[in-house]
Formats: structure tokens, sequence, C-alpha cells
């Protein structure tokens, strides 16, 4: 019967092609509007970390003083960050953050380059699940005596060794040699929920290097630094053992339990360092988020994205309510014909379902069509805006979301029309010619 | 066959309260032709509806083929129409889009058979009427006479024992009027039973029986044995109105001019 | 001449088509309402001015890993390489650049004593040299610049003297003059820092940071691996500059990484892109809504001269003119407008107010649902008028056709 309807449908459809189109163009404009913000709207709030979300949990503590920032920050002071690094209760930790080099190599003709380099540690890779090709990370004990090693990314593998295994190799970072110990996969979680701070949708770094050399190269920061004391830093010493906020501080946990046990080892740590004169807000204390609540805290989905989605949404209705409209004159036109076909022996329901079987019909093809709005939207958008490849690539659940919506709403609009139409009584329009 | 007790039906509007038909009796027998004749507005539309349970009624009993009407559920009288009722409009009512053989197919449809039986049933429905050859055509296509030989086609197909005609010779000159006609008294021949709505005088005295409606109650009937005349028509005797306003003729009893 | 009540009760009679409309009117007002709301709040922020020479000026990254020189006397010395290129009018290091996203900014101690002392807002911070105010092309309005003994060299601690925007020395000051004012970078009475000069107008680096128009430049010049050049040159020539100042560059030392030429005109692009992004979205959608709801009302209209054929044709038989057909299916249209301008402009309120609350955003002007609902009432006259005009050339024989 299915396909009767089916049939019946495209006739139908064929029939007023003028409103037909009319149909599919109000519902594939409104899907197409809704995916597109949809779309970038599910980029931005996907959860990278997956299934390891509520294990991973980023570090804040309030240690700024009385009349300073009313909240947390979301980095912390490097002397906070090294004692942080002491504690055995998590499974892994690393403190981090974001520096630039002059990346040279043996070849004296290569033009040097300046890149961004992360400054972590070992435990780093494994906590956010860095996939390597060849080697892997530096050993556990340069956490403690640097070494001047370094991991590099196979972009830039290939870009220096030709994609060869380069494991043993030197490369020069501010003219000093650092031994190759591991090359990763291509790797850039989106977003890039491990640091925020300078945005959230950017690429991740090409080259790792131990966060023990940061005293002694003194690797500059490329992130955000707070200070919410006055103190005066005019070396790197001085920025060592200042209050200043500029490092991203990660945990790993295994369960609800050791977590727990992690919160009350910081909560120490707090009173610790108020008994040594730090800490002296009333309101100091350390505070934990798993990546679901940090990408929450860190407001990494806009405003402006959610505004846009609820507000694709009403636009939908309103296509939603235009069909509907075109429906109930459309289908009331042909009340007679469903009178004879009621004379004869169809059912409500076999009226209703070949109804909305031709209304799905139209959602189906305002879903398609919808999607290619989308597209069309999107690369529109990405190439004039000069946007982020990763939000604005069209995501492959969209191919379903979007018919699945189209004709999920088509339904609903189509309802009351097909109602409508399957309640009339049959002999009114028997007679009437 | 069919059989109708004391049916009555009321229309009421917020205004008036019409009775389309009250205590209304008639039994028709296994392959009879009747010819239901009145004038307009006396309910003969409202009875036709009600014997092909296209409306329910307000009070009575209605048999068919045995089965007991009353409250009977939507889905169960589309079955009932579907197989065991054909119905013929003045206006033909084909429907326009399909060609011939996709309207006599319709019913055929609803009632779940395959397309092999369905095929089978439509060229022995379509042979029947003499159209067998021109099945792809449009209903536009053709005359008055041959839309409404496809429609008896179309009420043929499902093998119904029992045909409701509704003036189908109406919108007809009266050359068609007449191949139609004969169509159908060589249907009832081969055993099905027809009722006839009509005010062609004439075409109501061909039929078997004829039954005069008049202020929605059986006026009169009278067994026709050879086509023998006989003028219907006289009104009824004034009986007490129960309810005032019976003379209101409902919208869609009017008659094409 | 107007037919209002036969329209009204032929409205009420067919209920659910105009209901429909009605629905569909009221959300396109709110949703039209509220997203051109917002486009003229995002349109007013992308229109405010730098204050600098935005075309001119464009800044690049210098980065030294070169630790056997001194940097003092080597950023010094490509500073004035850069002054001597063709084509450029200024040049200077800086610690930020306006509209670019990232810099230095801090708030102020100010007042008469330490008991009286209070911060000042926040301000972005502009390091550089007695060039800067030329090399942003900002218009000094009052006081003088630096002179070229008063520039110190290396650590921003050592500020002593400072020109600051107009904004800042407003919101500090208020209405005494900014001149010969001091303000500490420390507690009170530590690093003062004396005011020398106002300019005109002067945002940092952040578009959305509540003190943008709030600026200080200190007369610092920065000694840093990392250095940031201001150049101010003349338009067009930026892409031979990109080549001829790393060469100019590279020559005097080629251990250092030369990039990130950007003018600001880019970096405005690039800061607003979110809001820009954001109008451009709320645009589309505001047009393809008006087109829809205008589209369907037409086929609304459409359908119902179809279906109302022969009322019409009668109409004309009891000799209705052609225009009186059309004012018909108008009128009709315009009362559906303004009940669903009324609900409408209601519910664009509650959903502004909405928005509000959920979000940083002010208040909705009432101008933008009555602008739309003047803008539906316009596009739905010519949806119905097209269709409206087949109606009216419905032959008034119709009416005696009886099938």
């Amino acid at each position: 019967m299915f396909f009767y309807y089916l049939d019946l449908a495209w006739r139908s459809i064929k029939k007023t092609p003028l409103m037909s189109l009319l149909m599919v163009l109000a519902i594939s404009i409104g899907i197409g509007i809704t995916i597109t913000t949809l779309n970038v709207y599910q980029l931005m709030s996907e959860n990278p970390a997956g299934e390891r979300s509520d294990k991973l949990v980023a570090v804040q503590l309030w240690s700024q003083g009385k009349d300073a920032w009313k909240e947390f920050n979301n980095q912390l002071t490097y002397q906070d960050a090294y004692n942080l690094r002491k504690s055995d209760v998590p499974v892994r930790q690393t403190a981090m953050f974001i520096t630039g080099l002059a990346l040279q190599t043996e070849d004296p003709d290569f033009v040097p380059l300046l890149e961004s380099v992360r400054v972590t540690d070992s435990d780093f890779f494994d906590m956010f699940s860095v996939p390597f090709i060849y080697g892997k990370a530096w050993d556990k004990g340069v956490d403690t005596e640097a070494l001047y090693q370094v991991v590099i990314n196979e972009v830039l593998n290939k870009q220096l060794f030709s994609g060869e295994d380069s494991i043993g190799k030197t490369l020069y970072l501010d003219s000093k040699p650092y031994q190759i110990v591991g090359v990763t996969k291509t790797w850039s979680p989106s977003p890039l929920y491990f640091d925020v701070t300078t945005g959230a949708f950017k690429d991740s770094a090409q080259i790792f290097v131990p966060f023990s050399l940061a005293p002694i190269e003194e690797f500059q920061s490329w992130g955000n630094n707070q200070s919410w004391k006055r103190e005066s830093i005019n070396n790197y010493s001085q920025r060592l053992n200042s209050e200043m906020h500029w490092i991203q501080f990660w945990a790993e946990v295994q369960d609800d339990k050791q977590r727990d046990e992690y919160a009350q080892w910081l909560k120490r740590y707090v009173e610790q360092q108020q008994l040594i004169g730090r800490f002296d807000s009333p309101e100091a204390a350390a505070q934990l988020s798993n990546v679901a609540q940090w990408l929450e805290l860190n407001e990494v989905v806009p405003e402006d994205n959610k505004i846009l989605v609820g507000l694709s949404a009403l636009f939908l209705v309103v296509c939603l309510v235009n069909m509907l409209g075109l429906l109930l004159a459309k289908f009331l036109k042909r009340a007679p014909e469903i009178g004879v076909r009621r004379a004869i022996g169809a059912s409500r329901a076999q009226i209703f379902s070949q109804h909305m079987v031709e209304v799905g019909l139209i959602g189906f093809g305002g879903g398609v069509l919808g999607l290619v709005w989308a597209w069309v939207s999107l690369s529109l958008l990405s190439s004039r805006f000069d946007l982020e490849q990763s939000l604005t690539h069209l995501d492959t659940s969209m191919w379903l979301i979007a018919p699945v919506i189209a004709i999920f709403a088509a339904l609903v609009a189509g309802t009351y029309p097909a109602l409508r139409i399957c309640s009339t009584n049959p002999s009114v329009h028997l007679k009437s010619q | 066959m069919l059989s109708m007790k004391n049916i009555s039906k009321v229309f009421k509007t917020d205004l008036v309260e019409t009775h389309a038909l009250r205590d209304f009796n008639l039994e028709v027998a296994e392959g009879e032709f009747v010819a239901v004749t009145g004038p307009s507005g006396s309910g003969k539309t409202t009875f036709l509806n009600i014997a092909g349970l296209l409306e329910g009624f307000t009070q009575g009993d209605y048999f068919l083929d045995g089965v007991n009407i009353s409250n009977m559920s939507d889905n169960k009288s589309a079955a009932i129409r579907n197989e065991k009722i054909g119905f013929i409009f003045q206006g033909f009512n084909l429907i326009p889009d399909l060609n011939l053989a996709e309207n006599v197919e319709v019913p055929l449809r609803y009632r779940g058979f395959n397309a092999k039986e369905r095929k089978r049933r439509v060229q022995k429905a379509l042979e029947q009427v003499g159209l067998a050859a021109r099945m792809k055509h449009l209903p536009s296509q053709l005359s008055g006479g041959q839309q409404q030989r496809v429609a008896i086609a179309r009420a043929l197909a499902g093998e119904p024992r029992f045909l409701l005609a509704d003036e189908p010779t109406g919108n007809l000159d009266s050359m068609m009027a007449r191949q139609v006609m004969e169509l159908l008294e060589d249907i009832n021949k081969a055993g099905t039973t027809i009722i006839m709505v009509t005010h062609d005088a004439e075409l109501a005295r061909r039929a078997q029986r004829n039954i005069q409606i008049v202020d929605g109650q059986v006026c009169d009937f009278t067994m026709y044995q050879s086509g023998e005349g006989h003028q219907g028509g006289e009104r009824a005797s004034e009986k007490p109105h129960l309810v005032t306003e019976s003379h209101v003729s409902l919208n869609q009893d009017k008659v094409a001019s | 001449m107007l037919q209002i009540k036969p329209i009204l009760s032929t409205l009420m009679r067919n209920k659910s088509g105009p209901i429909l409309l009605l629905i569909q009117i009221i959300l396109s007002v709110a949703i039209v309402a509220n997203a051109s709301f917002i486009i003229s709040e995002r349109i007013a922020l992308m229109d405010r001015d730098s204050g600098t020479a935005e075309d001119q000026v464009f800044n690049f990254r210098l980065y030294t890993f070169d630790t056997n020189i001194d940097l003092e006397s080597q950023i010094q010395r490509d500073i004035r390489a850069i002054r001597d290129l063709p084509g450029v009018i200024d040049a200077s290091t800086t610690s930020m650049v306006p509209l670019s996203g990232g810099g230095w900014s801090s708030g102020y101690t100010v007042g008469s004593s330490e008991e009286t002392a209070k911060d000042t807002e926040g301000a972005a911070i502009y390091y550089g040299d007695e060039h800067i105010v030329n090399s942003l092309g900002v218009e000094l309005i009052e006081g003088r610049n630096f002179y070229e003994e008063e520039i110190l060299t290396g650590s921003p601690d050592l500020a002593t003297h400072g020109i600051v925007s107009k904004a800042f020395a407003k919101e500090t000051w208020g209405d005494e003059p900014a001149i010969g004012q001091i303000m500490y970078a420390g507690d009170f009475g530590e690093m003062p820092i004396k005011i020398i000069g106002v300019v005109d107008k002067l945002q940092g680096a952040w578009v959305n940071s509540s003190y943008l128009d709030n600026s200080v430049i200190l007369n610092i010049q920065l000694v840093n691996v990392f250095t940031k050049v201001l150049v101010r040159a003349e338009v067009g020539t930026l892409a031979q500059l990109k080549e001829a100042i790393p060469a100019t560059l590279h020559k005097d030392n080629r251990n250092r990484v030369i990039e990130g030429f950007t003018l600001i005109s880019e970096h405005r692009k690039r800061v607003y892109r979110n809001h820009e992004l954001m109008a451009t979205v709320l645009s589309m959608m505001v047009v393809l809504l008006l087109l829809i709801t205008s589209l369907g009302l037409a086929g609304m209209v459409m359908f119902n001269i179809e279906r109302r054929t022969k009322q019409i044709g009668t109409r004309r038989a009891l000799g209705a003119k052609k225009r009186d057909i059309i004012s018909f299916f108008l009128v009709e249209n315009y009362i559906i407008c303004l009940v669903g301008g009324v609900i409408g402009g209601f519910v664009a309120v509650l959903l502004g107010q909405q928005l509000m609350s959920l979000y940083s955003l002010p208040q909705l002007d009432l101008i933008y649902p009555l602008m739309t609902v003047a803008g539906l009432i316009v596009l739905t006259t010519i949806a119905v008028i097209l269709p409206a005009r087949k109606a009216a050339r419905i032959s008034p024989a119709i009416a005696t056709r009886s099938v």
C-alpha cells in the first residue's frame, strides 16, 4: 500500500508543481537555516574527550587576594602548578602552556620558522589520547630531570624529514638541539578543550617539549597572562615566583572516588598555602571540572550561536505554519476525490496515510534540498569569513538529521490538514459537481 | 438483503432541526432492482447515503446482508462499502488524474488484492462495460456516457452484492442514458441487487419496484410487473409533524438543473 | 466603501486559513524585529572608529633568537632602518596593536592621598617611543608628544610619562584637565606617571571589552626577543614592504623570524568577524523569512480566489468593480496584518526579554516591531495584489454558470 500512496503522492505533487515547489522551498529553507546553525552548534558543542570526559579534570585555584577577581581563573600560577605536579593522587597529570620558538634543522639553508610549541609533561599524550606513529613520549624521568627532547607531529615530520622515522634525529629550537623521541599522528581535537584560553577552535601545536625545561630555557608564554596583584615582573624567575596566572593544569582520575580524594588533597593544599600567607581570600578554594563541565564553564559555544539556533528553530516553525496553510488549501481542494475514495471503501486511516505519505515525501524533498542550502550557506560563510574548517564542514550526522527533522516537521505540519481531509463527510462531496 | 426499520435522521443546526428521514422502513430482497423517486428535498439522498454507509442515522435499525449496521465503526463500514457495495454517481466522480484502469483499480487497492488479481478484475470489469480497449485513457478523453460506464466498471470490479446508483443518467442525453440503463439491467440480471435514485419517472418504471420518498418517509410502493404504467408521486397525507420546519431542504440535496 | 464587516465575517467563518496566516505573521514579526535589532546593534558595534589610520598602519612580529647580540641596539637599528624604507611614513615598537585581540591592559591608581586613592577603569597600554603617536595615525588634541630624550628602554615598570585617550581622561578626571595629572602604575605613590598629552581617540585590542576606548601610551621602548613593530606607510605599499622589511633586517642579522604582516583594517575584519557573521546570518534569515511569508500569503490568496471564484463572479454580476474585488482581498490582508502585528509586537517584546535574560543583549527597541509591521504591510500588499488582480478579471458570467 505504501508504494501506492507514494505513487499517488508523486502524481499529486506533479499535478500542482508550483504549490509543491513552494512547499518544498519553504521547508527546505527552514531546514537549511536550521541545519546551518545546528551544524556549527554541534561542532562547537562536541565533547572531543568522548568517554574519557569524566576522567579528565581541569584544576582551578582561587589563589587571588581579597578584592581581586570574583571567579576562578582558568589558569594557575607557576608555583601552584609546580606544587600540584608533586601530588601522587591522580593517575596522570600535566601542567602546560603554549610558547613560540624558532625552528631550524641541521640544513643551513633552512629558513627559520616561528612555530607555536606546547610546553607540557609526559603524561599529556596518554591523558589526551594522542596517537603516535613513531616512538613515544619522553620518559617520566624527564619531567623532573630536564632533557632536550621533543615530540613533533606527522605534518612537521613530513615537512622536515619527508615522513621517515625521525626518532633520534635532531632539530633546533631557538638554536638549541633537541632530540626527537616521538612523532604523533595528525591530531587536533575540536574544540581544543584542554586549552581554551586563546580560542577553542585552533589547531593543536605541532611541537611538544618538556615542561621541566621552562625554568631553564625561559620559554615565553604565548597564551593569556593574568595578574591580580601589582608586582614587578622583569625577569623569568620573578615570573615563576609571581602570582600571575598563565599555566593550564589537568589531572586524570580513575573514578569518582579518586576524584573526591584529589579534591580533598587540593583542599589541604589550599589550607597549607594559607598558612604560609597566600590564598588570603575567604573564598579560597580549589575547583575540579571534567571536560563537559569545562566546556560549559568556558562558554565554548558562544551565545550568538545559541541565539541563532533558537531563532532558526522559530524560523522553521514559520516555514511549517506556512506549509500547513498551503497543505490545508491543497488537501481541501481535493475533497471531492477523497469523497469518492471514501465511498469506494477507503477507511479514514487509509486516507490519512495517503496524505501523510505525500506530506512526508514533500518533507523528504525539503530535507534534501535543505541539506544543499546548508552546504551552500556554510561554504559561502566559511569562504566569506575565512572560518576554521573544523567549524564549517557539514557534519556527517547532518545527512541523517536533516531529512529526519524535515520529514518529522512536515508530518507535524501535515497532521492537521490530513485529519481535516479524512474526517470530512464523504457524502457532502459526492453530489456537488 | 437490506432491511431498514424505523430509521430516523435529524440534522441539527443552531436554528432548526430538520428531519431528513422519519420512521423510514424498507426491505429489499436479494436480486431486486429498486427505483427510488421523490421530490427535491424529500430525503432521497439521505436515504442513499445511509444505505451506502456514508452517513450514520439518528434512530432505528439497519441490517445489510444480515449485518447490523447501527453504530458501526468507520473502519468496518469502510470495509463493507469496499466489499459489498458499489456506488454510481450522477457526476460519475471519476478521479481525473487516474486513467481508466487506475480508476477501476482504486477499490481493489483498498481491498488489498495483489497486482495480478487487480489486473484480472480491472480487465474483466472494463470488458463488461465495453471499454477495455481504452484502459490507458484519462476520463477527460471520454464522453459522459463512457465515463459513466467506467464508473460502473469501478463499482463492479469489487464484485459487490449491492449497487447504489444516484441519478446515474442525470448528466447524460437520452441515448446514452438508455445504454447505461441497459447495462444496469444486465448487471441486475446477473444477480446484483440495485437501488437507484432517480427523478426520471420513465426510468423508474423500468425497475422491478418503485419507492417514493416524501418528507422523509416511504410513501408508496408498487410492484411493477411488466412496465405497466403508474403515476406515482401523490403527496402523502398530512401527518402531524413532530417538529416544525420539515420542509427545509438540505443543501446537499440540490437537484442539478 | 470598505466592506470591513463582510470581510470580517468571511474571516471568522473560514477560521483555519486566517489563523495560520496570523500565526505566521506573529512569529515573523517577533523574529524579524529581534533579528533586525541584533543586526543594527552589531553594525553599530562594527562602525566604531579605532582612531587610527587603519588602511596605512600595519604591524609585524619580530622574533630574534640570536643570544650573542645587544638586543636593545639591534632593535633600535632595526626601527631606524624601517623608517628609512621608501613608502614608510613612520615606525615604532609597540606592546600591542589596536583591534588585534591581544595585548596589555591594566587599571591605575589615582587620587590625591592614600585614603582617597582609587582604581581607574582598565585601559589598554601602548608602550612606545616618540614615534608611536604618528605611527598609529592618532590625533593629539591636547598637550604634547614625548620628547626623544624621555624615551626609556627595557622594562615596562620604568614608565614616567603618559599620553591618554580622551575617553580615558574623561572617565578618570571628568572635566578637570588631564594634562599634568599623575597616575600610579602600582599602589598610591608607586611608579608615578605624568600625563602630558591627550589623543582624540585610540581603541585597545579587545572589541568586546567595556573599556575599548580607554587607552594609555607610555614612554617605553620594550626590549624583548619578541617585538611587535608598528609601521605606518603609504596605502598600497604593504605588499612591497612585506618583502623589503625582512630583506633589510635579515641583511643586518639573519637569526630572526619576521612574520605576521597585518593591516589594522585586516585586524578589524578578523576581530569583528563573529559580529559580522552574526549580522550576515541574521540578515539572511530576515530576507528569507519575509520571502517565505509573502510567498505563503500569495499562495493562500491564490487558493482563496479559486475557492471563491463563483462568489467573486456573483459580486461582479451584482455590480462590484474590479477595484472593489482587489480591495476586498487587501482589506482582508490588512486586518490579518494589523492583528498579527499587534500580537507579534507583544511576542517580539517577550522574545526580546527572554533573549535579554538569557544572553547579554540589550532591551529590544520598540521601533523594530513597528518597522517590521510596516515592512510586512508593504510586502504583503504586493503579495496580495498580484494574485488579486487575477481575481478581478473573473468574468461575472461565472455566476450564472451552475456547474
